[in-house]
């Protein structure tokens, strides 16, 4: 018998740890909320039959943002053979309120009692018979982190899946609400009794999605009982309700729960929050790590050593190395076996092509490394809130500040992120600002002018510069968008704060690895494939095989270059160049590498010596036009990866469009100003 | 009193929410309910750090203005 489980629970309650014990699958688990922004499937490593989906963590049935959604619409429209619900026994009253919601829907709940080491440590004792008794569910006690109790828990479900065993309603609203609650039921039709049961506590609660989704003579009759209820709990029906639920759960709670210590005492994290969220040094703590971050990840003097490399330029230069000796082997080989030159030039330059890309995963690597740690320990959720004050000020919120961090490593996942924003014109011009924090993919572009058209200037302050021309305009595009775009004003902040933790180096690594492994990928699939075209239509025109000006490459790249005069660089290879970016923004490298013919794992080399990478490259672009080449490629359309993120998160076409109108509006205007004042000076 | 002018350490009572429909559910699903404790465990720029039903919230000091507490 095959069956679908769902796992729901707050956010950080410990939902994506069970799900990964559960699969054994390698999902990445992070100390912030949010990190689940879609459902996930597995199945039970010891039952395949067994399906397992974990939800996006959710507070309540009553979405509040676009993530809590799918939550709600799963367990409700969809409904799975059974529910686990996930407890943090460490602050189980919160926790039991989204429980006794999903009790409601009158789903088969298992309810899995979580962090009991910690319960325990605290001294703290949960009766979980007793609580099981009362909620009417099996209450299975686990510590989801090493793996204890889930054999328990899995039987439990699996009992409570093939019983189709509905929990029983509890009686928890008392005579009033329960009555009105049966009123609302006699005028819906649909659905099984479950159903209408939720259904009807859901329009007493106001819920408007619902409400919308009702006949009108239906909602008029609905309406007129909520008022009804309304003007007896003083206009809040809504209110009474929580209160009820909290009630009963108070008095489930004074049954089953015993505490070593009433009220609270400081824990580590109260006193690392008085360090890391103080009023005076949150900021410099944060600018501190913010410059280890990237220090560790480009910087050629590290810790201001002259000439100690970076971790991330360390490893570059060895994979970098590797990848020439390879290169070296293959022509070697191919010479030998007497290939033909175009094979040979077909090979060597899609070697070229994808070795531009190697050579730069490793910087991509400790990046994402490090921004794991940041997110594993908790800290992101502290920045958010430090941020918020800073934010306020363009109009975005606080929340803001994750998906635009993350922006530095890829946008894909960054604009995924987005969603936690409830807030929709936060939402908005958060994702349209996104790709302006300089992704990873976009770092080789820099570092190739860098060591070629600025060889005399410091590599890191061409890097630094540029990333903060992209926040420069990031801020700038906020405070424009928030006067451009109709919608509620910023929202305000709240958060929960997780607990801080060390992350494992297991779950640091696998969160960097499965990020690294999408470039990797990237790199052996698009960027082959498209350095294959590229060298095909750079080397054949109409007639044959052709010399590189006269390929169809070239026509193309002549056709749309007159657009880029303005910027400096009317040239059919740059012109070209852009045009591939969007493709992946790394192929713009690879293609510049085919183009003006250098080898590219030459210019890798060159880059991790610091010499001159494409000595071609000075013949077109002047320093000015580098720098305007460089900001027009950061701030215009992303890739299409990204570009498909942003459709998906923001649901319709025409706010695609307005985005990338947005990005390339802004990236045209920026370059031109940047070709035009930096010529002054250079 | 407004939830923004208790000082670090302080546990109060919350009397009332004077924030919008959809903002107050949320609070409610946060555990904010009227007659529930809340106890300020830090505050900066930004705004407080609460605990409340033995969470741990971070909430500006605008929507701190708008509990009242007592």
């Amino acid at each position: 018998m095959s069956y679908t489980i769902a796992l729901a629970g707050n956010p950080n309650c410990g939902k994506t740890t069970l799900f990964n014990g559960l699969t054994g699958s390698k999902q990445h688990v992070g100390n912030w909320p949010g990190v689940t922004v879609d459902k996930k499937e597995g199945s039970y490593k010891k039952d395949k039959e067994i399906n397992i989906l974990d939800l996006p963590g959710t507070y309540s049935l009553s979405p509040y943002s676009a993530e809590e959604i799918v939550a709600r619409d799963h367990i409700v429209k969809e409904k799975p053979d059974a529910v686990i619900n996930i407890v943090d026994g460490t602050s189980i009253e919160r926790n039991l309120y989204l429980t006794m919601q999903v009790l409601e829907t009158g789903v088969p709940t298992v309810i899995a009692m979580n962090m009991m080491d910690e319960v325990e440590k605290r001294g703290d004792f949960i009766n979980c018979q007793k609580l099981s008794e009362i909620l009417g569910v099996p209450v299975v006690p686990i510590v989801a982190r090493t793996g204890k109790g889930l054999d328990a828990l899995m039987e439990a479900v699996r009992q409570a899946a093939s019983e189709e065993k509905r929990s029983g309603q509890l009686k928890v609203f008392g005579e009033e609400i329960e009555g009105a609650v049966e009123e609302i039921r006699k005028y819906l039709t649909e659905g099984t009794p479950e159903d209408q049961q939720w259904t009807a506590i859901k329009l007493l609660e106001g819920d408007e999605i619902i409400l919308d989704s009702l006949r009108p003579e239906q909602a008029d009759a609905v309406q007129d009982i909520v008022r009804k209820m309304d003007s007896r709990y003083n206009g809040d029906t809504e209110a009474a309700i929580a209160d009820k639920r909290y009630q009963y759960i108070g008095h489930v709670v004074k049954k089953a729960v015993r505490r070593f210590q009433a009220g609270h005492t400081e824990t580590k994290s109260d006193r690392l929050d008085k360090i890391l969220t103080n009023r005076v040094l949150a900021l410099p703590i944060f600018a501190v790590v913010m410059y280890i971050l990237f220090a560790a990840t480009f910087s050629e003097n590290f810790l201001f050593i002259p000439g100690l490399p970076s971790p991330g330029v360390w490893l570059a230069g060895v994979v970098e190395n590797a990848w020439g000796a390879l290169t070296g082997l293959v022509e070697g080989g191919l010479t030998s076996l007497g290939a033909s030159d175009w094979a040979l030039g077909l090979v060597l330059s899609c070697m070229d092509g994808v070795g531009a890309v190697a050579g730069f995963l490793p910087l991509v690597l400790v990046l994402f490394l490090l921004l794991s740690f940041l997110e594993d320990s908790g800290y992101m959720a502290r920045v958010a809130f430090v941020m918020d004050r800073i934010f306020r000020h363009f109009g975005l919120s606080g929340r803001s500040f994750i998906p635009l961090l993350m922006g530095f490593g890829c946008s894909v996942p960054a604009l995924m992120a987005s969603r936690t924003l409830e807030n929709d014109k936060d939402r908005k011009i958060t994702m349209m600002i996104t790709p302006f924090m300089s992704c990873g993919a976009k770092l080789p572009i820099y570092l190739m002018f860098a060591v070629t058209l600025f060889a005399g200037t410091n590599k890191t302050f061409i890097v630094f510069g540029i990333y903060m021309i992209g926040l420069l305009v990031a801020v700038l595009s906020a405070f424009i968008l928030g006067r451009l775009i109709k919608g509620d004003e910023i929202s305000n902040f709240i958060m929960e704060l997780p607990s801080y933790r060390v992350p494992t180096l297991k779950s640091v690594l696998i969160h960097a690895w499965e990020k690294v492994k999408g470039f990797a990928v990237k790199a052996g699939t698009i960027i082959f494939g498209s350095t294959v075209l590229i060298w095909l239509l750079s080397n054949f025109n109409g007639s044959g095989m052709c010399g590189m000006e006269d390929s169809f490459l070239a026509s193309i790249g002549n056709a749309i270059k007159v657009i880029f005069i303005p910027l400096g660089f009317a040239d059919w290879r740059a012109s070209v160049g852009v045009v591939t970016g969007w493709i992946a923004k790394e192929n713009i490298v690879a293609t510049f590498g085919q183009l003006f013919g250098g080898v590219s794992d030459e210019v890798v080399e060159a880059v991790s010596a610091g010499e001159e990478a494409l000595p071609a490259i000075t013949s077109v672009f002047t320093p000015a036009a580098a720098w305007s080449y460089m900001a027009f490629n950061l701030l215009c359309m992303p890739c299409f990866a990204a570009v498909g993120a942003i459709k998906r998160e923001m649901g319709s076409w025409k706010w695609t469009l307005r985005a990338i109108g947005y990005q390339m509006l802004t990236a045209y205007v920026v370059a031109f100003v940047i070709y035009h004042l930096f010529g002054l000076f250079y | 009193m407004a939830l923004a002018m208790v000082a670090i350490g302080e546990t109060r009572t919350i009397k009332e929410l004077r924030v919008k429909e959809e903002m107050k559910r949320h609070l409610q699903d946060l555990g904010f309910t009227v007659g529930e404790k809340v106890h300020v465990v830090g505050e900066n720029a930004s705004g407080l750090i609460l605990l409340v039903k033995g969470a741990r919230i971070a909430l500006n000091r605008g929507l701190a203005t708008k509990i009242s507490v007592a």
